[in-house]
């Protein structure tokens, strides 16, 4: 068994190198293509509510798209640039992802709260269940085990 | 009340009242022969669900017959309805707008209720599936009702209409719009049953184990439905809607999504009822849960609080619906409360390293899941209602959420399956994971070599690797022991889910990951290059009918077959729709759509390319999702009763 204890090591040490290796590595210069995506991606179509810029295929969206696509290829603006331009140009709630400030926060905060009460949760079941073990078995309950383990031989 | 002209309106409304009444019936007998114990209403049970299913097919019959012989007096006609709608599109057009989909409701339920009484019919002495019934009837009910009156298909349209605009454009250029929406519909209205079973549970007091186990495959059958139509309507999306995605987390997308997760923490955690007596009040709670999820989710997108692709227009159902979902929570809740006591469950979980602690793990990963879900559809309604302001919460909300939920539960389906009831040794743990874990540092370097890049989608290959090596382990031991019937039953088909979800996992890791796009400009007969591939433009053809005029530019690629992507304005409606091309292969798919503007004879075309690697093996992972929850209906080997419940069913050596 010792062994495998080693081996183990060794692949958790292999795969956290490799993941580090990985992690690193890029898959190349952005193109302006994975610009206009990404950046559309976050926007949201004004005429369609739920739907990105990315995805609608609504002539609103198409606008917006036309005009990330200009603002990304004149390589002037940078992203968060591009973004207040096309709020202030289009105008409204442009973008699709909530903000971090304000009440808009929440919908972030919210879930993390979920994740940390359901654990303590599960955490306070486990200390309570440690707390209240089952007694331990009578002679009498040795008695009914033993009596059906043995039907149970008697029928192999 | 009869307001509706022409023969299938009246036919049709009629066919809801008799419905309606058989319920309304049907409900009454089963609750006063249950709570009299009386055997002669109780067998009266079975006429008024067949009465109530024959109305249900009554009515929709009476409605395809309308669509089909175009009767224009009636306003559900006119609003979908038209000449030029090919016979197929014009068969589903009756389930393209609000009224006819609750229609459809309307006949699944009544399927379901009449599918349960014929099920349930040598054993009504058993109140308890006379009082589930009773539930179900009252549903159905409810159903008919809305039916009937705010969502009425056959009220009476404008006079001197002859045609109309036909579906929504998007209705009626795939042949999934005839799969999907019923199919979902089966798995969406499915779950009504085992929520019905439970709270005839919680009535009867009979909160044991027993009604789990009867209505598990009912469970597993919805689940079942629910996953497949879920998939189709992202295969749907993927080949129709032109942005190459399969997802968009559109609220009612959301709507599918939120029962499912429910649905699922419940088909893992009944397990440990079933073995530990545990977990009751949990259990029947995740199903209150799950049904009244679909109530809710069709309360937010078909009322017109939220809009979306999916969603119809406005209409008044809206406060039906929520008073159905709030009488839902309240009697649950309850019931719940007053039989508090009988769902206090004996046993104790011993170890948090034990297949029962990895259950709950599992469940409350998928309760958060659809907390951030339900939270991140309803937050645009709660930030309106605080702050009277717009604000949007889209795909990037959901996709940064889902992921590290995703990955923990990736995590959990490479170390539970080995895990053992009761209690697992750190060194039991050792043995079984070994191979497994190599699987995953094989998936790693493969991906590595393969050209991968990213922690997300790195962690995602190597823990898909692990839960398939797990998953395949319980696989091979149980077939090792037990020759085919080692890939039945629970466990073991459940683990053939497993490997398709994990596929699936892959697949979305990869394809969102690692997809590449580009808009090309072609001009005819020059070839262009993108990311190893060429395209070429040898046409740009119109083809017209008489419902459409559609634009198709017809692109070489690597100079071996051509494809067409296209875009078609219906002429009816105005409304321009584009129709994606793609070349599937077992590694990749070329996604082409044509961009606006197109004008037929221009030599010349802006195609968009999306390089998507992997997509196909979404739907070979769907596939093998079905065939394993076809294969884990089935009854598995079971453990001798005399058996300690901690004896493993297979020979616990790897």
């Amino acid at each position: 068994m010792k062994t495998r204890k080693s081996v183990w090591l060794a692949m958790f040490l292999l795969v956290a190198v490799l993941l580090v290796f990985g992690a690193t590595r890029t898959g190349g210069p952005q193109t302006q293509q994975d610009r206009i995506d990404s950046l559309t991606a976050v926007l949201a179509c004004p005429t369609c509510s739920g739907e990105s810029v990315f995805v609608s295929r609504a002539a609103a969206a198409e606008s917006i798209r036309a005009e990330v696509a200009r603002q990304v290829s004149a390589g002037l603006r940078t992203d968060e640039q591009i973004l207040s331009y096309i709020e202030q140009r289009f105008g409204g709630e442009v973008l699709l992802v909530p903000r971090a400030t304000g009440v808009d926060a929440l919908v972030w905060a919210l879930p993390v709260a979920a994740l940390v009460f359901s654990i303590f949760l599960l955490y306070s079941a486990f200390t309570k269940w440690r707390g209240n073990k089952p007694e331990s078995p009578t002679s009498q309950d040795e008695q009914i085990v033993a009596r059906a383990l043995n039907t149970k031989s008697d029928e192999q | 009340m009869f307001a509706s002209a022409g023969i299938s309106g009246t036919v049709g409304r009629a066919f809801l009242l008799v419905g309606f009444i058989g319920a309304v019936f049907g409900a009454f007998a089963a609750f006063t022969g249950a709570r009299r114990n009386d055997q002669q209403i109780i067998r009266l049970i079975p006429r008024f669900s067949t009465l109530s299913f024959a109305a249900a097919v009554g009515a929709f019959a009476a409605m395809e017959y309308a669509m089909i012989t175009r009767d224009f007096s009636l306003a559900y006609v006119q609003k979908v309805g038209s000449w030029s709608t090919p016979a197929l599109y014009n068969f589903a057009a009756v389930w393209s707008a609000l009224e006819g989909s609750i229609l459809m409701w309307v006949l699944v339920l009544a399927g379901y209720t009449a599918a349960v009484s014929f099920w349930v019919r040598k054993r009504m002495q058993d109140l308890i599936a006379s009082w589930a019934l009773g539930v179900m009837f009252v549903v159905s009910a409810f159903f008919f009702l809305v039916s009937f009156f705010p969502a009425n298909p056959f009220a009476a349209g404008a006079p001197g209409v002859l045609d109309g605009p036909g579906p929504n454009p998007l209705l009626q250029n795939h042949i999934l719009v005839m799969f999907h929406p019923p199919i979902l519909y089966l798995g969406y209205v499915g779950v009504t049953v085992p929520f019905a079973f439970a709270i005839a549970a919680l009535i009867t007091g009979r909160v044991g184990e027993g009604w789990l186990v009867a209505t598990r495959r009912w469970s597993l059958f919805a689940w079942g439905f629910l996953t497949f139509g879920i998939a189709l309507g992202s295969w749907w999306s993927y080949e129709v809607l032109g942005w190459s995605g399969v997802w968009a987390w559109d609220p009612v997308e959301n709507a599918s999504l939120l029962p499912w997760i429910t649905g699922t923490a419940y088909i893992h955690s009944v397990l440990v009822q079933e073995r530990r007596g545990m977990l009751r009040v949990w259990n029947i709670s995740l199903l209150v849960a799950t049904f009244s999820l679909t109530i809710l989710g069709t309360f937010l997108t078909r009322s017109g609080v939220l809009n979306s692709v999916h969603a119809f227009s406005e209409s008044s159902i809206g406060s039906w619906f929520l008073a159905l979902f709030a009488v839902v929570l309240v009697v649950s809740i309850g019931l719940i409360g007053w039989r508090g006591d009988k769902l206090r469950s004996p046993g104790v979980i011993d170890s948090p390293l034990s297949r029962e602690a990895a259950f709950l793990a599992n469940n409350v990963l998928f309760a958060v899941f659809a907390f951030v879900v339900l939270l991140g559809t309803v937050f645009p309604l709660i930030i309106e209602a605080l702050q009277n302001r717009q604000i949007a919460v889209g795909a990037p909300f959901f996709d940064k959420l889902s992921m590290p939920i995703g990955l923990a539960l990736l995590t959990l389906m490479a170390i539970a399956p080995v895990l053992p009831w009761r209690k697992a040794s750190t060194e039991t743990l050792r043995e079984r994971l070994f191979w497994p874990a190599w699987c995953g540092v094989v998936a790693l370097v493969a991906s590595l070599l393969l050209g991968a890049y990213g922690l997300a989608p790195l962690l995602t290959f190597t823990l898909g690797g692990v839960s398939a090596g797990a998953a395949l382990r319980q696989v091979v031991l149980a077939t090792r022991r037990q020759g085919w019937r080692g890939l039945v039953g629970r466990a073991n088909g459940g683990m053939i889910v497993h490997l398709g979800v994990i596929l699936i996992a892959v697949a979305l890791g990869a394809s969102n990951s690692f997809s590449k796009s580009q808009e090309l400009s072609l001009v005819a007969n020059v070839e262009a290059n993108f990311s190893g591939h060429t395209f070429e433009l040898k046409d740009v053809v119109e083809v017209r009918d008489d419902r459409s005029i559609s634009v198709k530019a017809l692109v070489l690629v690597d100079g071996k077959k051509i494809y067409a992507p296209a875009i078609t304005k219906y002429t009816r409606i105005g409304m321009n729709v584009g129709t994606p091309s793609v070349r599937t292969s077992l590694t990749t798919d070329i996604y082409l759509t044509l961009e606006p503007p197109v004008r037929q004879d221009a030599n010349e075309a802006r195609i968009k390319v999306f390089i998507k690697p992997m997509i196909i093996w979404l739907w070979i992972g769907t596939a093998l999702m079905a065939v394993g929850t076809v294969l884990a209906a089935f009854p598995g080997r079971r453990r001798k009763p005399t058996d300690a419940t901690s004896a493993p069913v297979e020979v616990a050596a790897s």
